[in-house]
């Protein structure tokens, strides 16, 4: 069985912040139209600044704990806002739950999932169906913890995981946001896609295939 | 002329000339008598001395002559357009839409009287109907009234349960036939049995199975649908209090009949299927006529997922409700076109022209530019490139003052840093909350060793970002107090004042705790004096255009050739509500009235007045609001102590104006009077 390790989380921010380059301004105009319009800016800057930092600090001594703890501590400070605050606090989760090792078993990598949703769910107090960004880490952390077994392998869960993200994001359509800057809005928030949810969704996207790449090289 | 509908005065006869302020146009007095007066075409005919057929011709002649315009209040045509908008695109046998807003009862009262005549009238003798529970359908049974209906059989759709609540299923259906006059047919067992096998065991005995086979037989079926929000009903109907609906019925929406589904209208499995008795989806789903009655937008996903599933072919709900529902849907709910509306519409901004290098410097060349141009004032903290000083302000002994947040409201925040100001600003990229480092930063330059207050508008990330940093500063042995700002009175209404955001206002309360600050009073006490003035803030904006993204260019959001934007904050987001574009003085009036509904006349007839420019609005306009903003406070017995007006507190480059009003006592007059030397507020 092949291993995540500090070098993996690397590649995988690294992956994380391209893609999330990619979508900056579809994720800015998402926000637009119910929020500050800052999403974009702040997931790609934040992103880049947490895969730059885990490049330039990574050492034989560091473990994954470290890592997670450095990429959350980073994205906040680059971006501050309510994406800074709720990923350190995902990452801050993922820390514990990844722990002072050097690397784990491949198989453990979907316990990200329900650990960043703990993080956000912590520090935002929000539940889902409030229109926000656990409405796509929730049906996720839901597959991993309630749905996979140890007979489908580690790609299938984060594949399903995606899956239950996208159709949560997509599910944002019809909720009346009750958390965050679109609150406000109120009823008219209905109508529109929540750009945290759809942002997570990318990130699970790419959480999927880089697993698939991974697995496929090694 | 609007529609005919005036009550109808009593005619004097004899007078067969036509007035002459009819000018004797007979055609114009008869289109009066009959839209004006409301007086009948034969009244008409012998009121003028002409015949009736000749009546009909000159009203038909004035419409088509364009004397007479019919207008439909568009209230209900929308209501109208809405019900047919829902009927094509869920494929409904019929969709009634009632108002939102009505008299004071609540929603489910008025969708269960409206139900109530909708299943009165298409009820018919014989028939059998099954009924489900909560809230809306009690209401319907108790609105429902006795008619001619004979041999009617209600039958209850799900079991029964044992929780305190009024609108049990037993006691819908009961409610139902008695006010009906029909057979009440109840379900003799439980709604959730222990075990699937006393449930199949119950289905087996006769009395059970008998009533079951009455149910498989309805003709129709009344619905009510539950959403799984914390606020709904489920929660309390002890259906679900022995499972944990998050984790097993994670995918559900919402539910009917007891049965959960997801946001496609599909069956949510769980642990309680096997042992829940009553109708099921699939059984819902044969039954011929399904008339569901549900509103509010915290159950739009649910009716929408209903609605998805085919649970549904008759709804019942209100105008807010079917809107958002239909705008989930891709649906654009127009106003009914004016017949006066320009046809050309202004070709729109779609690319802004900036003056800037690349965007993502924009935040730290400002920040570099006002440092320069403030040079007497403002100094950088070291090791901090987001965190500003004071260079006359912080010193030992005074409670520092330290504000802050994103960047785009310029010269909010860094403007308002100086003597007698804020000790420090923590600066954030544009519209996004500063994170804690620049925060603690400027609270470790603020300190003077007395502690350090913090001041920002209500906003999440603020919230999170500022917290954060204030546990920081608690651990190196600086005490914070944190005041939030939430004058924005259009943001939520003023018995949930804490869920508004911060705004202009933040002008006010930084200039009052600042002078407070620096007459050295003690931390409680520089908090308080804050929390004061802005609990005295109240504000209300408008805006003409929004602004553009420095990222893209673009502006954030669309507004209409005519529209204008109601309550909007300023972060480029949209407002509460959208209208046509008014007069400078229409709009003076439109706030001004929402901002006295909140003046309390305990708090003096004194006021500070900010008329604040959100970016490009230019100075003249905003004198022109003035003028009436003054007229309309001098009218209301207000006078006004102090007026700022200019650009205090922009969002970009929006084109808009909000007005802030803050009441004063002595004190806070006083604080405001103090002097004080900051970029964007000096006083000597």
């Amino acid at each position: 069985m092949s291993s995540f390790t500090r070098s993996d989380l690397t590649d995988l921010f690294r992956a994380f912040a391209q893609r999330m380059a990619a979508e900056r301004t579809l994720l800015g105009e998402l926000d637009g139209e119910i929020g500050d319009a800052d999403h974009g800016v702040a997931m790609a800057d934040g992103f880049e600044a947490a895969a730059r930092a885990l490049a330039n600090v990574e050492d034989e001594n560091q473990t994954l704990g470290d890592g997670f703890t450095l990429a959350g501590q980073v994205l906040l400070n680059a971006v501050g806002a309510t994406t800074g605050p709720l990923y350190a606090s995902a990452l801050t989760r993922a820390a514990t739950t990844f722990g002072p090792v050097q690397e784990v078993p491949f198989d453990h990598l979907p316990a990200l999932i329900p650990a960043i949703f703990e993080g956000v769910e912590r520090r935002g107090h929000g539940k889902p169906g409030d229109k926000t960004m656990l409405d796509a880490w929730w049906p996720a952390a839901h597959v991993v913890t309630h749905e996979s077994d140890s007979s489908s392998g580690t790609v299938e869960c984060l594949r399903a995981a995606a899956q239950a993200a996208a159709k949560g994001a997509e599910d944002t359509r019809a909720m009346m946001a009750s958390r965050g800057r679109a609150a406000r809005l109120g009823p008219r928030s209905i109508g529109h896609l929540d750009p945290g949810a759809v942002s997570a969704a990318a990130l699970l996207d790419v959480l999927a295939s880089w697993a698939a790449d991974h697995e496929r090289l090694t | 002329m609007p529609a005919r509908g005036t009550p109808r005065s009593a005619a004097p006869t004899g007078d067969k000339r036509a007035p002459t302020r009819f000018g004797e146009d007979m055609l114009l007095w008869a289109a009066w008598l009959y839209y004006e007066e409301g007086l009948t075409q034969a009244e008409i005919a012998t009121r003028i001395g002409v015949s009736r057929p000749s009546v009909n011709a000159y009203l038909a002649d004035a419409r088509t002559r364009g004397i007479v315009s019919i207008e439909i209040d568009p209230d209900r045509f929308r209501a109208l357009t809405l019900s047919q908008a829902m009927q094509t695109h869920f494929g409904l046998n019929d969709c009634m839409v009632i108002p939102s807003e009505g008299n004071d009862n609540p929603l489910t009262d008025r969708l269960g009287a409206a139900a109530a005549q909708v299943l009165r009238h298409l009820t018919k003798s014989g028939e059998t109907v099954a009924v489900t529970w909560g809230r809306t359908m009690l209401a319907m049974a108790s609105h429902m009234s006795h008619g001619a209906l004979r041999d009617v059989r209600i039958v209850q759709a799900t079991g029964s349960t044992t929780a305190k609540i009024p609108w049990t299923p037993e006691a819908c259906a009961t409610r139902l036939a008695e006010n009906l006059g029909a057979r009440c047919i109840p379900l003799s067992a439980p709604a959730i049995v222990s075990t699937a096998e006393v449930r199949d065991m119950l289905l087996h005995e006769p009395v059970l199975a008998e009533q079951m086979e009455v149910l498989a037989q309805a003709d129709r079926i009344v619905l009510g649908i539950s959403s799984l929000r914390p606020e709904s009903t489920i929660h309390t109907s002890g259906l679900f209090d022995e499972v944990s609906i998050r984790d097993h019925y994670h995918a559900a929406v919402g539910s009917i009949a007891g049965r959960m589904i997801s946001a496609n209208g599909a069956r949510v499995d769980g642990p309680l299927e096997g042992r829940t008795i009553g109708m099921d989806l699939d059984m819902i789903r044969k039954v011929p006529e399904r008339m569901a009655v549900a509103g509010g937008m915290d159950k739009v996903q649910a009716i929408l997922a209903a609605l998805r599933g085919g649970y549904v072919s008759t709804l019942v709900t209100d105008a807010d409700t079917a809107r958002a529902i239909l705008t989930s849907e891709g649906y654009e709910d127009r106003p009914p076109r004016r017949p006066d509306a320009p046809s050309e519409a202004l070709p729109e901004r779609t690319r802004v022209k900036k003056f800037l290098n690349r965007p993502r410097d924009a935040v730290d060349e400002a920040i570099a530019g006002a440092l320069l141009a403030h040079e007497s004032i403002l100094a950088p903290v070291d090791g901090a490139p987001r965190a500003i000083r004071a260079r006359h302000g912080p010193r030992s002994g005074k409670v520092g003052l330290v504000i802050g947040g994103g960047s785009g409201h310029e010269p909010g925040f860094l403007g308002y840093v100086g003597q007698g100001m804020a000790d420090a600003v923590a600066v954030g990229n544009i519209f996004a909350s500063p994170p804690p480092d620049p925060i603690l930063a400027a609270t470790k330059a603020a300190d003077g060793g007395t502690g350090v207050l913090h001041i920002f508008g209500n906003f999440s990330g603020d919230l999170m970002n500022f917290e954060m940093a204030a546990e920081m500063a608690e651990a190196q042995g600086i005490a914070v107090r944190t005041v939030v700002t939430t004058d924005d009175i259009a943001s939520a209404p003023l018995d949930t004042r804490s869920a508004r955001r911060g705004v202009a206002g933040n002008v006010f309360v930084f200039k009052v705790a600042g002078a407070a600050c620096n007459r050295m009073l003690p931390l409680d006490k520089c908090a308080a004096i804050a929390a004061r003035a802005a609990d005295r803030c109240l504000t209300m904006g408008v805006a003409l255009e929004p602004g553009a993204s420095l990222d893209t260019g673009r502006p954030s959001f669309r507004l209409g050739p005519d529209d204008m934007e109601i309550g909007v904050g300023v972060h480029g987001e949209p407002g509460v509500a959208r209208t046509q574009v008014k007069s400078a003085d229409e709009t003076a009036d439109l706030i001004v009235d929402r901002i006295l509904d909140e003046i309390n006349p305990a708090n003096g007839t004194e006021v500070a007045l900010l008329v604040n420019s959100l970016g490009s609005t230019p100075q003249m306009e905003l004198y022109i609001l003035n003028r009436r903003l003054r007229r309309r406070l001098e009218a209301h017995g207000i006078t006004v102590h102090l007026t700022l007006l200019g650009h205090y507190y922009t969002s970009l480059d929006m084109a808009g104006v909000s007005i802030t009003v803050m009441q004063l006592d002595l004190e806070l007059k006083e604080l405001l009077n103090d002097p004080c030397d900051s970029p964007a507020w000096s006083r000597a």
